[in-house]
């Protein structure tokens, strides 16, 4: 998918741990470990806010566009 | 007192249902397989009371063959019939129904299974059909489709057409499904 989730790198920048950032934010480790991993299909503007609030960063800083190149694309 | 129906009583009520069908469908493809190798084998005055009032008596006397092929079409449809339940009462044995998760691949994969036993079971019921309308005019006498227990093939097609529909609906359900679970 080209959409980069960069919440480790956020998470790097403001010394926060995994658990840290679920007790701040309300989502389950699970949750969150699927967001930072890429495998989530999509995310909602709740989410995006609570933890752009936690982080103290835009949703820019989170998520990144990096188009893919042809022979990158997966089957739909 | 009021009492209420929930799902589980439901879903408790039609497993036992279907055990009782699937025993009951066992017993008549064991009666039809036995019947019939006991006709062709041992006896054959078997023929006169096949299986529960069914008559193969004319036929066999008419043509040994046409009588083996048609009680192998029955033995086919019985032994589908059977196979059938028993996948549904292996998905009911197995807990498989999840509420807060209905969909799952284990579900299209059951219903695409009974969609195919339904198609082939009609398909079989057609052909056992027209075969018994053939032998009719070649100038013998069989007895009626219900009686062989190849009726309603025009039933069973349709089913198995409403069934792969579902299938069709519970995969897109499944994506569905995953892409909502997959929400953060």
């Amino acid at each position: 998918m080209p959409i980069i989730v960069n919440l480790d790198v956020m998470m790097a920048r403001r010394k926060m741990s995994l658990n840290e950032l679920s007790d701040k934010v309300g989502l389950t480790l699970s949750n969150l470990s699927i967001l930072k991993t890429g495998k989530a299909k999509a995310v909602r503007f709740s989410t995006l806010e609570a933890i752009c609030k936690v982080l103290d960063c835009q949703p820019g800083d989170i998520l990144e566009f990096i188009p893919e190149t042809s022979d990158e694309k997966e089957p739909a | 007192m009021e009492i209420r129906i929930t799902t589980p009583h439901i879903l408790r009520f039609l497993e036992v249902f279907s055990w009782i069908i699937f025993i009951g469908l066992c017993i008549e493809a064991g009666g039809i397989l036995f019947n019939t190798a006991y006709t062709l084998f041992i006896n054959p005055q078997g023929a006169a009371n096949f299986w529960e009032h069914a008559n193969l008596e004319a036929l066999y006397r008419f043509d040994r063959g046409h009588f083996a092929a048609m009680a192998i079409v029955m033995c086919i449809v019985a032994v589908l019939k059977a196979v059938m339940f028993y996948s549904i009462v292996l998905y009911f044995k197995n807990k498989k129904i999840n509420f807060a998760s209905p969909f799952h691949p284990a579900l299209k994969n059951f219903i695409t299974n009974l969609a195919y036993a339904s198609f082939a079971i009609g398909i079989f019921s057609l052909s056992g059909a027209r075969y018994s309308e053939w032998l009719t005019l070649q100038g013998t006498v069989v007895d009626d489709l219900h009686k062989l227990h190849i009726g309603g093939f025009d039933v069973w097609l349709f089913m198995s057409v409403i069934l792969f529909v579902i299938s069709q609906l519970v995969k897109r359900g499944i994506e569905i499904q995953t892409e909502n679970e997959l929400t953060i």
